[in-house]
């Protein structure tokens, strides 16, 4: 039986979305018995907190990568922050603002969560873990204080610290993350080591998101065989997805890895060109979505990458290259305007493609760009928005070409030249 | 084996553009004035390299050691 459950969370960012919810495989089971400990551990039983050891071989086992986009190998990060008894930080900020999924996961099913996070610092034999949520949802603030409230009366004795991250894009940026950590702005800066070795307040730091941490929790739980019970023998378990996060139908869904696609978007979705992997994502042609599955293999070999699990389908009537150029004044805009490539460089990219999609301009100044912002920066922004556009150039190209004719191949037929 | 890696701090470089000035060999700079390192620093180049990273005004220059490749 699955049930729809509003997620409780009010308007996200701007774009007041709250999006639909169903009960998943894994991580997403049984939440609409709501989101108490006592449910919860009626359900599952207390959580095992297996030793460092134990996790970085399970995490090892079923091949756990972080949620938060990057994708790097959990049991690598985790064995690092093994050996220097690190911080543990659980990043739930979310800053993109297609991304439903962490927000959904931590008000539907905040003891996953916490239940992740409590088995890595018992692991990692640290009892300080903090965790950043979305300043602008005080709702899901206010469910994840209860959920410690809960935990705490239970006996559990871990010294959590609740941080709101601010509502821009780059919020989330594990640097960011810190600084806000330390009570300083909520911004990339330079980072000369890896957080594992130098990150909160110069500690070694484990600093992941916050489904990450769930499918810890979960995999300590079951174990690799246990966790391998969904997905398919090369990329064992779930993930979570956020589907049309930025439209009308928004919905975040657990699927097994291995998921066609065809089970997750409709039909007439399938017929549409796919933003995967979210605003610092990757353009598919339609004609590359027959046969694909959410997989991480399968969608690299396409040229994409899943990221964080954002999936957004164009509407239908809409110019891809309209819509990555509205996408493109919206980064340029997230620019925090720190590093001079970027506050300069995103601009001048939004007005480059601006003058390519409306007036028909060159597509080479729009490459050089692209060229001219990518690793430089403090964080990935510009190499995410660099993406973004390179993949529409490459995707697209007939429509670039009738752009250049003052032609756009919309359902509107605007025609401007 | 001795090579080293300029790396940029970007937050901090306000494009003076001195480091184009001191290591040409490296560093040329971009529409906006912002250093573009070309590539990594070796042999005789490094003392100068190291002159350079003295002398950005806003010390936003590093030579640092290529990290581990990752496997």
């Amino acid at each position: 039986m699955t049930a729809d459950i509003a997620v409780q969370s009010a308007a996200r960012n701007d774009v007041g979305l709250i999006p639909k919810v169903s009960e998943g495989p894994a991580l997403l089971a049984g939440i609409a018995q709501g989101p108490g400990l006592v449910s919860h551990r009626d359900r599952l039983g207390p959580a095992p907190r297996p030793r460092a050891e134990a996790l970085v071989e399970m995490a090892g086992d079923v091949d756990l990568r972080g949620r938060g986009g990057a994708g790097f190998p959990f049991a690598i990060k985790l064995a690092a922050a093994a050996r220097r008894r690190a911080v543990v930080v659980v990043n739930a900020s979310e800053g993109e603002p297609a991304s439903h999924k962490d927000a959904t996961l931590m008000t539907c099913a905040p003891h996953v969560v916490l239940d992740g996070a409590a088995a890595v610092a018992h692991a990692l034999g640290t009892r300080e873990v903090h965790i950043v949520v979305p300043s602008e949802l005080p709702s899901l603030r206010l469910i994840v204080e209860k959920a410690l409230r809960e935990r705490a009366k239970a006996g559990e004795r871990l010294k959590v610290e609740l941080h709101g991250a601010q509502p821009w894009f780059v919020a989330g940026q594990a640097q960011a993350v810190l600084q806000l950590l330390a009570g300083r702005e909520n911004l990339p800066v330079t980072a000369w080591k890896p957080e594992a070795v130098s990150g909160h307040r110069g500690r070694p730091t484990l600093l992941s998101n916050a489904e990450t941490f769930a499918h810890l929790g979960h995999l300590a739980r079951v174990g690799s065989a246990g966790y391998a019970t969904h997905g398919t023998a090369d990329e064992p378990g779930t993930t979570l997805l956020t589907l049309r996060g930025d439209g009308w139908d928004p919905e975040v869904r657990e699927v097994a890895f291995g998921t066609p696609l065809t089970d997750v978007l409709s039909e007439a979705e399938m017929a549409q060109p796919l933003l995967l992997g979210g605003y610092h994502g990757t353009w598919l042609r339609s004609s590359q979505l027959n046969g694909l599955a959410v997989s991480r293999k399968d969608i690299a070999a396409a040229g994409a990458s899943i990221g964080a699990g954002v999936l957004l389908p164009l509407a239908e009537g809409w110019c891809p290259l309209v819509r990555t150029a509205a996408l493109v004044d919206y980064l340029a805009g997230q620019s925090a305007g720190r590093c001079g490539p970027c506050r300069n460089g995103l601009p001048a990219m939004a007005e480059a493609l601006r003058d390519l999609v409306h007036r028909g301009g060159p597509a080479g100044r729009v490459e050089e760009l692209c060229g001219l912002v990518t690793r430089r920066g403090a964080c990935a922004h510009p190499d995410g928005t660099a993406r973004l556009v390179a993949s529409m150039l490459a995707r697209f190209p007939d429509e670039v070409d009738s752009h250049a004719l003052g032609i756009c191949r919309g359902n509107r037929r605007e025609v401007f030249a | 084996m001795s090579e080293h890696l300029l790396r940029v701090d970007w937050p901090a470089c306000k494009a003076h553009g001195v480091c184009a000035e001191l290591l040409p060999e490296v560093i040329s700079l971009d529409e906006w004035g912002y250093p573009i390192v070309h590539e990594p620093v070796k042999g005789d180049v490094l003392a100068l390299a190291r002159t350079t990273v003295k002398a950005c005004p806003t010390l936003a220059l590093r030579l640092t050691q290529p990290p581990p490749r990752h496997a």
